[in-house]
C-alpha cells in the first residue's frame, strides 16, 4: 500500500451518485441506512468533521499514532547521537573539570530536538497520505461543500439499484440529487 | 449517545446557521477594510517604524545605547523577551491544553490565540538576537561546524537550550496554525471571487476538499500535536526560567522557578488575549462567537494563574527567609524597600491583589472592565519580569559593584517597537485570514452533548 490514500481523488472512477444535504442529522441518518443496505459509501464531503462519518463509510482507523511515535524515536535518536558527537566525541568540552559524557543537561535539547521531528515528520506525512499538496487542483463536487452543505458521494457497481439509492437519499432530507459522470454532473 | 444540552449555555449565541458562521468570518476577508482596519494598522506601523529606527540605531552605534552595564547585564532586552515570550504561551494552552480538556468554548478564541503566540515569539526572539551585539555572527549560537577546532555549542548551557526551545516552539506553533487553518483557507477559497485571491488560498489550501478521511486523521492529527505542544509549551518557559535558576545570583537560584514562570506566561498570555478578543469582538462584530460566557471563563483563568503566580511571590519570600542565607534574604528585602520598590510593589499589585475582583461576576462578565484588567495583568507581568532581572543584579555580591538601572530611550523605543511587529502582524493576519475557526465553530452550533 502506497502512502497516498487514492480513494480521495475521483478521476477515472465509475459513475457517481450524488446527494446533497444541509442538515448534518439528516446526513447522518441517510448515510447510517445506506451502509445498512450494502452500498458502500465512496465519501462524503462536509465543511466541519462530522463524528462517526468516518466509521459509517468504512475508513479504516489512522495509522498516524504509529508515524508520530517512529518520528519521535528517530528524533530522539537524531539528537542524542548529534550530541554525544559533538560534544563527547569530537570536541569534548572542559567546564569545570567535569566528566564529559552523557548527563541530564543533554535532556532538553534532546527533547526539543524530538518534538520538532515528531511534529513535522508527522506532519509531512499526513499530507502525504490526504493528498493536500501546495498548487493541487481541487476536486470539488460542490462549491459549497466547504460552506455550508455536505455531499454524500457513492461509486456505482454493477448490478447497484440507483433508483433505490437516490430514494433512501431522498428520503433522508437530501435536498439535490445528482450523478457525475466523465467529470460532468447532472441534476436529477 | 448525542443529544441537545439542556444544562450549559450555547457557546455561539444568535441561532446562527454554517452559512451565517461563513459569512460573517469571512466578511473582513472578502470586504475592503473598515476605517477601525485602517487607522489600527498605521497606528502599528508607526510603531514599527520605531522599532526600526530604534534597531538600526543599536546596529549600527553598538549595543553601548542601551544603558545595560557590567552589573545588571540583562535590562529591559531580556525583561522584553521573557515579557513576550510569556505572552505566547496562552495562545498554545487555549489551542493544545484546553483540546487535550475538550473544552469547547476554546474554539471561538484559538486562532486568534495562535497567531498571537507566533507574533509574539517573533517579537521576543528579537531581544536575545540583537543582545548579541554582532548579530551577524548570531548563527554561533546554533551547532554548526565551523573553524574553530570544531568548536561546537555548549549543551550545559540553558542559553543553548533557550535557542533549541524557542525554535522549536515557534516552528511546531507555526506547523499547528497553519494545519488548523487549512480547511478555513479552503473555504475563503471557494468564497474570494478576484483571480489573485483565488490562486494564493488556492495554494495555501493545497486542494483542501473536506473528505471524511481526511478529516479524521485532520483530528487525529490535531490531537497529536496538541499532545506535542502542550510539553512544548511547558518546557519552553521551563527551559526560560532555567535562564536564571541555574546561575548563582541570590533571587534567581531557586527551583520554584519553572511552574511560577509557566503559571505566570500563562497568566499574562490570557491578558493578552483578553486585550485582543474584548476589542476584536466589538470591533468586528463577533459578540455571538466571543461571547460573554468565554470572557467569563477567560477571566477565571486569570484569577486562578495569577493567585499561583502570588503564592510563588510569598513562598520566595518564606524561602529566602528560611533558608538562613543572608544573601537570599537581603535579595528579597532589597526587592521590597530598595530603591527598586516601586516596581516590587506595581507587580504585587497588578498580579496578586487586582485580579483578585474575578471572585465577582460583574468583573468576570463587563467587557470594557476586563480590557482595562487585562492591560493591568500585562503591565504587572512586564514589572515581574524587570524585579526579577534589574533587583537581583543591580546589588549582587560585592557592594563595589553596585549601581542603578534604568531602560534608555533606544531600549524603551525597541521595546514599544515591537508592539508595532505584534499588532502589523495581528492587523494583517485580521484582515487576510479568519480570525475565528470557522469549521471548529460550525461544529458545535447545536449544543450536543
Amino acid at each position: 500500500m502506497g502512502i497516498l490514500d487514492k480513494k480521495l481523488s475521483l478521476r477515472d472512477r465509475n459513475k457517481m451518485l450524488i446527494g446533497v444535504w444541509e442538515d448534518e442529522d439528516q446526513l447522518m441518518a441517510g448515510a447510517s441506512e445506506i451502509a445498512h443496505a450494502g452500498v458502500h459509501i465512496h465519501d462524503v464531503y462536509t465543511p466541519y468533521p462530522v463524528h462517526g462519518l468516518d466509521r459509517i463509510i468504512g475508513a479504516r482507523r489512522s495509522k498516524l499514532a504509529r508515524i508520530a511515535f517512529f518520528c519521535a524515536v528517530t528524533g530522539l535518536t537524531l539528537m542524542t547521537t548529534m550530541i554525544w558527537y559533538m560534544y563527547v566525541h569530537d570536541w569534548p568540552m572542559n567546564i569545570g573539570n567535569k566528566p564529559v559524557r552523557f548527563t541530564p543537561s543533554w535532556a532538553p535539547v534532546m527533547f526539543e530536538g524530538t518534538v520538532l521531528c515528531t511534529a513535522f515528520g508527522m506532519s509531512f506525512f499526513f499530507f502525504w497520505r490526504n493528498r493536500l499538496v501546495h498548487g493541487i487542483k481541487n476536486e470539488l463536487l460542490d462549491i459549497r461543500q466547504t460552506d455550508d452543505r455536505m455531499v454524500m458521494v457513492i461509486e456505482t457497481t454493477d448490478g447497484m439499484d440507483e433508483k433505490a439509492v437516490f430514494n433512501m437519499m431522498k428520503n433522508h432530507g437530501a435536498v439535490e440529487l445528482r450523478e457525475f459522470h466523465n467529470g460532468v454532473q447532472t441534476v436529477l | 449517545m448525542i443529544h441537545d444540552s439542556i444544562i450549559r449555555d450555547r457557546l455561539v449565541t444568535g441561532d446562527k446557521t454554517a452559512s451565517d458562521v461563513t459569512r460573517d468570518i469571512a466578511r473582513p476577508i472578502l470586504n475592503n477594510p473598515s476605517t477601525a482596519w485602517k487607522v489600527g494598522f498605521t497606528l502599528s506601523l508607526i510603531f514599527l517604524g520605531i522599532f526600526g529606527v530604534s534597531l538600526l540605531y543599536t546596529l549600527f552605534t553598538g549595543i553601548g545605547v542601551w544603558n545595560i552595564n557590567k552589573s545588571v547585564m540583562w535590562g529591559w532586552d531580556i525583561t522584553n523577551f521573557v515579557f513576550w515570550v510569556g505572552i505566547g504561551h496562552a495562545g498554545t494552552l487555549i489551542s493544545a491544553v484546553l483540546l487535550l480538556f475538550r473544552q469547547k468554548w476554546r474554539m471561538s478564541i484559538n486562532r486568534s490565540a495562535e497567531a498571537m503566540t507566533i507574533f509574539a515569539v517573533i517579537c521576543a526572539a528579537m531581544f536575545p538576537v540583537f543582545h548579541m551585539g554582532r548579530v551577524w555572527v548570531g548563527y554561533w549560537a546554533l551547532p554548526l561546524p565551523n573553524g574553530f577546532g570544531s568548536l561546537w555549542v555548549n549543551f550545559n548551557s540553558p542559553l543553548l537550550w533557550d535557542v533549541f526551545a524557542i525554535s522549536t516552539y515557534f516552528s511546531v506553533s507555526l506547523l499547528f496554525w497553519y494545519i488548523g487553518l487549512i480547511p478555513d483557507i479552503a473555504t475563503i477559497r471557494d468564497k474570494v471571487k478576484s483571480k489573485l485571491g483565488k490562486t494564493m488560498y488556492g495554494f495555501l489550501s493545497m486542494g483542501w476538499t473536506g473528505s471524511t478521511r481526511t478529516w479524521a486523521r485532520y483530528e487525529l492529527i490535531s490531537l497529536i500535536l496538541a499532545g506535542l505542544s502542550t510539553p512544548l509549551v511547558l518546557s519552553v518557559h521551563t527551559i526560560v526560567s532555567t535562564d536564571f535558576a541555574t546561575s548563582v545570583i541570590p533571587g534567581w537560584h531557586t527551583t520554584i522557578f519553572p511552574p511560577y514562570f509557566v503559571a505566570g506566561a500563562i497568566f499574562s498570555g490570557f491578558g493578552m488575549v483578553a486585550t485582543l478578543l474584548v476589542v476584536a469582538r466589538k470591533v468586528m462584530n463577533y459578540e455571538n462567537y466571543i461571547t460573554i460566557g468565554h470572557l467569563d471563563a477567560m477571566t477565571k483563568i486569570i484569577m486562578v494563574t495569577g493567585t499561583i503566580v502570588g503564592i510563588a511571590y510569598l513562598t520566595e519570600f518564606f524561602i529566602a527567609w528560611y533558608s538562613g542565607n543572608i544573601y537570599e534574604q537581603y535579595a528579597f528585602t532589597n526587592r521590597m524597600f530598595g530603591p527598586y520598590w516601586w516596581a516590587y510593589w506595581s507587580m504585587m499589585t497588578c498580579n496578586l491583589i487586582a485580579p483578585q475582583v474575578f471572585w465577582f461576576r460583574w468583573a468576570r462578565t463587563t467587557p470594557w472592565f476586563i480590557f482595562i484588567m487585562s492591560i493591568v495583568v500585562n503591565v504587572g507581568m512586564w514589572f515581574e519580569r524587570f524585579v526579577i532581572i534589574v533587583t537581583s543584579l543591580h546589588r549582587d555580591y560585592l557592594p563595589s559593584s553596585w549601581v542603578m538601572y534604568s531602560g534608555s530611550l533606544t531600549e524603551i523605543g525597541l521595546f514599544l517597537g515591537t508592539f508595532g511587529i505584534f499588532f502589523t502582524c495581528f492587523f494583517l493576519f485580521a484582515k487576510f485570514l479568519p480570525v475565528i475557526n470557522m469549521a471548529e465553530v460550525k461544529s458545535i452550533l447545536r449544543n450536543r452533548e
